[in-house]
């Protein structure tokens, strides 16, 4: 029993790495990429987003660039450089 | 009939300088050919028009028959050059004698009717082509709503985009409102812009909502640009 495990362990991280981003990731990736393009701001794509509250995340650029977007108190969409 | 008249003249003067009279044909064959050997003609021609003193009694005649002879070079050509048969006219005349001559004449008056039409016909076809396309009906409320409702745009980017469009529009307000020194012409960019943003963002995952806001972009600059519209909006 032990040894499968440690033969499968290996194969099963491989294809979850190798999978990518789930549909919801990926569509959220997407929106945060035509916001910060939107916004004017260099970003290229985003590669990862990391939420930190309702309608704020923290967005990974493809050119290393990080953004904070969220919805400020007057509902508008802000990206904040981090 | 100053047509007929005038090329009796000009034969004897063109008959040195061209030196083409000893080519022609016969008079009944020369009919035939004035028409097909025109182009040949038109070299023959600038020296005849260039002759000097008697060039002006010469040059006179042409001018009055140029407009008959037009369309017989028109005819078999299509329309080929307008600007040449003036010149090829007065060679028909230079080589031709007298009596030949003026037949040609009668022959393009009757034929010049009949090379207008197609002229006419080719513009009737251009100005049908455009006719057709019409400006749909605007519905800014079904707009909107299957703006707010397609899932080719993210919540950010739909609420991004009402941010833009309400900056846009107070943009408007204030140049009704004479606060903004902008132009009319100014604001159209920034609404280009707009548009050409949405039209990027939904071209790939709602293309029947990009064409639909595409067609309707000169229907919503109309309400833009006008103060009326714009007030009831």
């Amino acid at each position: 029993m032990n040894k499968r495990v440690k033969r499968w362990a290996p194969i099963v991280a491989l294809t979850a790495f190798l999978a990518g981003p789930s549909p919801a990731a990926d569509t959220l990736a997407k929106d945060l990429t035509s916001t910060i393009a939107l916004l004017g701001l260099p970003c290229g794509q985003v590669v990862s987003a990391k939420r930190l509250g309702e309608n704020d995340y923290l967005a990974t650029c493809s050119n290393k660039m990080r953004y904070r977007v969220f919805v400020n108190a007057q509902g508008r969409v802000v990206a904040q450089r981090q | 009939m100053t047509g007929c008249v005038a090329p009796r003249e000009p034969p004897k003067d063109a008959a040195l300088p061209g030196g083409t009279v000893a080519v022609e044909p016969p008079p009944a064959a020369k009919r035939k050919q004035t028409a097909a050997v025109k182009p040949e003609v038109r070299q023959e021609q600038p020296p005849v028009s260039g002759s000097a003193g008697q060039g002006r009694t010469a040059t006179e005649a042409p001018a009055a028959r140029t407009e008959a002879p037009v369309p017989a070079t028109e005819a078999p050509t299509h329309k080929a050059t307008e600007a040449t048969p003036k010149t090829e006219a007065p060679a028909a005349r230079t080589d031709a004698p007298a009596p030949k001559i003026v037949s040609p004449p009668v022959k393009t008056a009757a034929r010049a009717p009949a090379a207008p039409p197609p002229a006419a016909k080719v513009t009737r076809i251009e100005s049908a082509a455009p006719a057709p396309v019409k400006p749909p009906a605007l519905d800014l409320a079904a707009l909107e709503k299957r703006l707010k409702e397609t899932s080719a745009i993210g919540v950010f980017t739909k609420l991004t985009l009402k941010n833009q469009v309400d900056d846009l529009l107070n943009r408007f307000r204030a140049y009704y409102g004479g606060r903004a020194k902008t132009t009319l012409a100014e604001l159209r960019q920034p609404y280009d812009l707009l548009i050409l943003k949405v039209l990027a963002l939904l071209q790939d995952g709602d293309p029947s909502l990009a064409r639909a806001v595409a067609n309707s972009r000169e229907a919503m600059w109309g309400i833009l640009a006008d103060p009326a519209k714009f007030k009831a909006l």
